[in-house]
């Protein structure tokens, strides 16, 4: 377990001494994430996309762990042009059993990110956090510095996850859930035991009637299974699951896709796997995280990480 | 302090719930064995802070119950089954016992948090600073339990039975053994504990109601359970040894006005008989109830002084010197005076400087006690009365007012209180401490209400009798409607179940809610104490007392019946000599008039001959045959012949 403390307030002060500028401001965790776009995908189950209602909701066998990571980041200080920021990024895997869930894996890494002049000018002022350097095969320039950070943090996040899922994979012979997709990791697009569920729809898998059949997917309905094109060599199989009646809300809600490895993507396995996911819809997460699509398991993986931030 | 287990919970510190040195806020997990009650330790950087829990909180993350009812689809059932268990926290909020170092005095440290073991408690209570060293002062007075730990809890008795502190008061609803038991085990735990070196103890106790106290001297029926918690508490489970009881006559003055009649249980139970001298020392007792002013208590005293007990001697009221010993010689001076005043004062209003009124209302009054008191209260003048000055070291005196009038109720407990209180003061009642236990204070000593002599003496009592070893344990329901002064000044206090509607009363505001609802629900032989030594309440359990309770002791002593006159006193004589024959009484009683008889007995009683029999019936002289008056003869006219009419 990772806990270790970092006194912004020293740090600021010591980067100070060492002249750079101070700057102070909370980072958008989102920044450096994918824009909207759409990647065309294969139907795999039936001839057009089409809705399959889901067979009533029936739980995970114990023991199910549901996987999620977070991360958060600070401007700290200018040197010159170059921002420093201060990024935590952790992981963690809590297990269920016999309906209580509890912490079973964590991994965090504060680093201080930055162009690597920016980084020398903090010199020991920042002794004993990790250091990220940023490329610097273009010039300086803050904002685009503060967005490859991000990306950079984004990516720590994800190794890190990927990291705790294949830590828990080997132990554990349990289903594991992950908030996300699964193409980050040819070993997680393999596994049989994982179900990736992304909640952003920011890369859409159809267009034109598909989409909009897509987007209206009434609750407790999946669509057909299809395989989303990625820009990963690891191939994954797909639908689109309705948590929630979206009716008078917004299109989105409670609309998540399924991610499973190819060998889940009958239609068999995907209603089975749609039904269990549609048991997690209870209890509810609380409204501020976007209740209608975070499953609560995953909800309490990003509050026992947020809870022990080290600053 | 090294730690053997595990910490059940940790210390939390919010701007809003911060740590004081009062007060702190620790979580635990879901199932630790923590309740309201447990006394907890913290320990951190060199400090070590003891608290006993007085509240606490469960919450989830649950933002709104909307939620809840969304999740489960509005369905009650789908609710409890929800793949996951919502994050829950236990939230305990513990008031500090104690602080080491107690200097400086800090906020609690936000460390880790143990269930107390029994050195802990020992610590936690300040007990260690009497229950150790070579004159330890230790009572024990009930087990503390957290979490399969029991700790054996102890009172001071220099802050129970005085000159420290003194007096236990007892609160508790009826019938669910709070009161009457919680103090017969006190009683056994200070007579089997009492330090020697503090000297000797003896109890005296009011049986106000039922038969609760009339079985004291008798075994009570044990559980393997309740010998185990004797044994925790190094008391022995027996009853008390020297137990003596007391009860007034009926109005018949034969029988005994107790529960206590059973033929096996008549050799302690003894007569309590009165005489005018006792009543009259007494009287404002009695007399301050309708507003009695100075001039009766003038005449009252000028009785007292010149008249009672000593020949008085008034040539305008008869030739020969009164002597006044019994209320019938009293009602002879009042007759005679009243006389005077109507016949030889010529209508005049006043004797010897009192108003013919204010005689006649201390005549109605004294009369009225000897009337209401009927049994109590003799006309032969000569009283059986408690063993002043002869006390032992744990004997208990059980004085059974249960049956008797509140007028004559409140007689009692003056007198004895007062005798008590005299007895101690010349050191001469044969013990140095006696422990007074007076049930239904709340009757006794009212927060509201006329002052009565009775409270003023219970007022006195609670301030100033630890000084003498004069201690008053008491009990009501309601201790709000107890005079404050006198629960107030109670060192130590004792809470059995409670009525909400009690707790809801502002003497009950530093509680906390948590406290107030484990009072409301608390199970039989369990009490929430407190003490001089404990800055917060403790909560006890207690084994049941190792005597007889009322109701099983009706069962197994039933009292004997009313008899009538003849074997009422019969029964008596045999309480003497079981070889006397009914029948032998009966025929002695033939023809006799029942005063002379309850005179003759008294006599016997209070001698106590080789031959009772034989004494008595000396007592009762010779018998005077009736008269046999003849027929009258009519009165023969006079016959005068000279009758100048000629008849």
């Amino acid at each position: 377990m990772v806990r270790s403390l970092v006194n912004l307030i020293h740090l600021r002060r010591a980067l100070a001494v060492r002249g750079l500028t101070l700057a102070g401001s909370a980072l958008d965790s989102q920044a450096g994430r994918e824009e909207g776009r759409i990647r065309p995908a294969r139907l795999l189950e039936d001839a057009s996309l089409a809705w399959h209602p889901v067979p009533p909701p029936a739980p995970w066998p114990d023991p199910v762990a549901f996987l999620d990571g977070v991360q958060r980041s600070v401007l700290l200080a200018y040197a010159g042009a170059a921002p420093l920021v201060l990024g935590d990024a952790a992981a963690a895997v809590r297990e269920r059993r016999a309906r209580r869930l509890a912490g079973v894996l964590q991994a965090r890494r504060v680093l201080l990110i930055g162009r690597p002049a920016a980084l020398e000018a903090a010199g020991p002022a920042v002794g004993g956090v990790d250091t990220l350097a940023l490329p610097t095969d273009e010039p300086p320039h803050p904002g685009r510095d503060l967005a490859n950070a991000g990306r950079a943090l984004d990516r720590v996040r994800g190794a890190l996850e990927r990291s705790l899922g294949e830590q828990y994979r080997r132990r554990s012979a349990g289903w594991l859930l992950v908030d996300g997709p699964l193409t980050e990791s040819p070993l997680w697009a393999a596994d049989s035991h994982l179900v990736g569920i992304a909640r952003s729809h920011a890369t859409l898998p159809f267009d034109g009637p598909d989409l909009e059949r897509f987007l209206h997917l009434p609750a407790a309905h999946r669509t057909s299974v299809y395989q989303p094109e990625t820009r990963s060599v690891s191939p994954v199989l797909e639908w689109a699951l309705r948590l929630w009646p979206w009716e008078g809300k917004d299109i989105f809600h409670g609309l998540v896709r399924v991610q499973v490895a190819p060998e889940n993507g009958t239609p068999e396995r995907a209603d089975l796997i749609s039904r269990r996911i549609l048991a997690e819809r209870a209890p509810l997460s609380p409204a501020g995280d976007g209740w209608d699509r975070l499953l609560y398991g995953m909800h309490t993986v990003q509050r026992f990480l947020r809870a022990s931030t080290p600053y | 302090m090294s730690q053997d287990v595990p910490p059940l919970g940790q210390v939390v510190a919010t701007e809003l719930k911060p740590s004081t040195p009062h007060q702190f806020h620790f979580w635990t997990a879901r199932d630790a064995p923590m309740g309201i009650g447990a006394i907890v330790r913290v320990e951190h950087a060199g400090r070590v802070v003891f608290g006993v829990v007085t509240d606490g909180v469960a919450y989830s993350d649950l933002a709104t119950p909307m939620h809840a009812v969304i999740g489960a689809d509005g369905d009650p059932v789908a609710a409890g089954l929800e793949p996951s268990e919502r994050v829950e926290i236990r939230l305990f909020t513990a008031s500090v016992l104690r602080q080491m170092p107690e200097e400086p005095l800090q906020p609690v440290p936000l460390g880790p948090v143990w269930l107390a073991s029994d050195q802990d408690v020992a610590l936690a209570l300040r007990m260690d600073a009497y229950t150790a060293g070579d004159r330890p002062t230790g009572i024990p007075v009930g087990l503390y339990a957290a979490g399969g730990l029991e700790s054996p809890v102890y009172l001071d008795c220099d802050f129970l039975l005085g000159p420290e502190a003194a007096h236990l008061n007892i609160t508790g609803v009826s019938g669910l053994a709070t009161k009457t038991s919680a103090v017969e085990f006190m009683l056994g735990s200070i007579f089997g504990t009492f330090p020697r070196h503090k000297g000797s103890v003896a109890a005296l106790c009011f049986n106000v109601k039922g038969p609760d106290l009339c079985f004291l001297d008798q075994p009570g029926a044990l559980s393997d359970e309740d010998r185990r918690q004797y044994a925790r508490l190094g008391l022995r489970p027996e009853p008390f040894e020297d137990v003596h009881y007391y009860a007034p006559f009926k109005p018949d003055g034969v029988n005994l006005n107790t529960l206590r009649t059973h033929e096996a249980l008549a050799a302690n139970t003894q007569p309590l008989v009165w005489g005018l001298r006792e009543v009259l020392d007494y009287a404002e007792v009695v007399l301050n109830r309708d507003d009695v002013d100075a001039k009766a208590d003038a005449f009252i005293d000028f009785l007292a002084e010149r008249v009672v007990g000593r020949e008085y001697q008034d040539d305008m009221l008869r030739g020969k010197p009164f002597l006044v010993q019994s209320f019938a010689d009293l009602e002879v001076f009042f007759r005679a005076i009243f006389d005077f005043m109507e016949v030889l004062g010529k209508g005049g209003e006043v004797w010897k400087t009192h108003h013919l009124a204010t005689i006649r209302k201390v005549r109605n009054r004294l009369s009225n006690i000897s009337t209401r008191s009927k049994g109590l209260v003799t006309d032969d003048g000569v009283a059986q009365d408690l063993p002043w000055g002869a006390f032992a070291d744990r004997s208990v005196h059980v004085v059974d007012v249960a049956g008797l009038d509140p007028l004559a109720q409140d007689l009692v407990f003056a007198r004895v209180v007062s005798k008590l209180r005299e007895h101690l003061e010349r050191r001469d009642l044969g013990v140095d401490h006696v422990v007074v236990f007076v049930d239904e204070l709340n009757k006794y000593a009212p927060a509201d209400g006329a002052e009565t002599y009775v409270r003023k003496m219970l007022l006195d009592l609670s301030e100033r009798g630890r000084y003498l070893g004069l201690v008053l344990f008491a009990a009501q329901q309601f201790r709000s409607q107890v005079q404050r002064r006198v629960v107030g000044n109670a060192g130590t206090a004792v809470f059995g179940r409670m009525d909400m509607d009690e707790l809801a009363m502002p003497a009950y505001a530093t509680l906390s809610p948590a406290i107030k609802i484990k009072l409301a629900t608390l199970p039989k032989g369990e009490l929430m104490v407190r003490h001089p030594h404990f800055t917060q309440p403790i909560f006890v359990r207690f084994p049941r007392p190792a005597v007889l309770g009322g109701r099983e002791g009706i069962e197994r002593f039933p009292p004997g019946p009313e008899l009538p006159f003849a074997g009422a006193v019969a029964r008596q004589l045999r309480r003497l000599d079981r070889r006397i024959a009914p029948s032998a009484v009966e025929a002695l009683l033939e023809g006799r008039r029942e005063d002379d008889v309850r005179r003759a007995l008294s006599a016997t009683r209070r001698e106590r001959p080789a031959d009772p029999l034989a004494f008595f019936s000396a007592c009762l002289g010779r018998r005077v045959n009736g008269e046999v008056v003849g027929p009258r003869r009519g009165v023969p006219a006079v016959k005068h012949g000279d009758d100048g009419y000629g008849i």
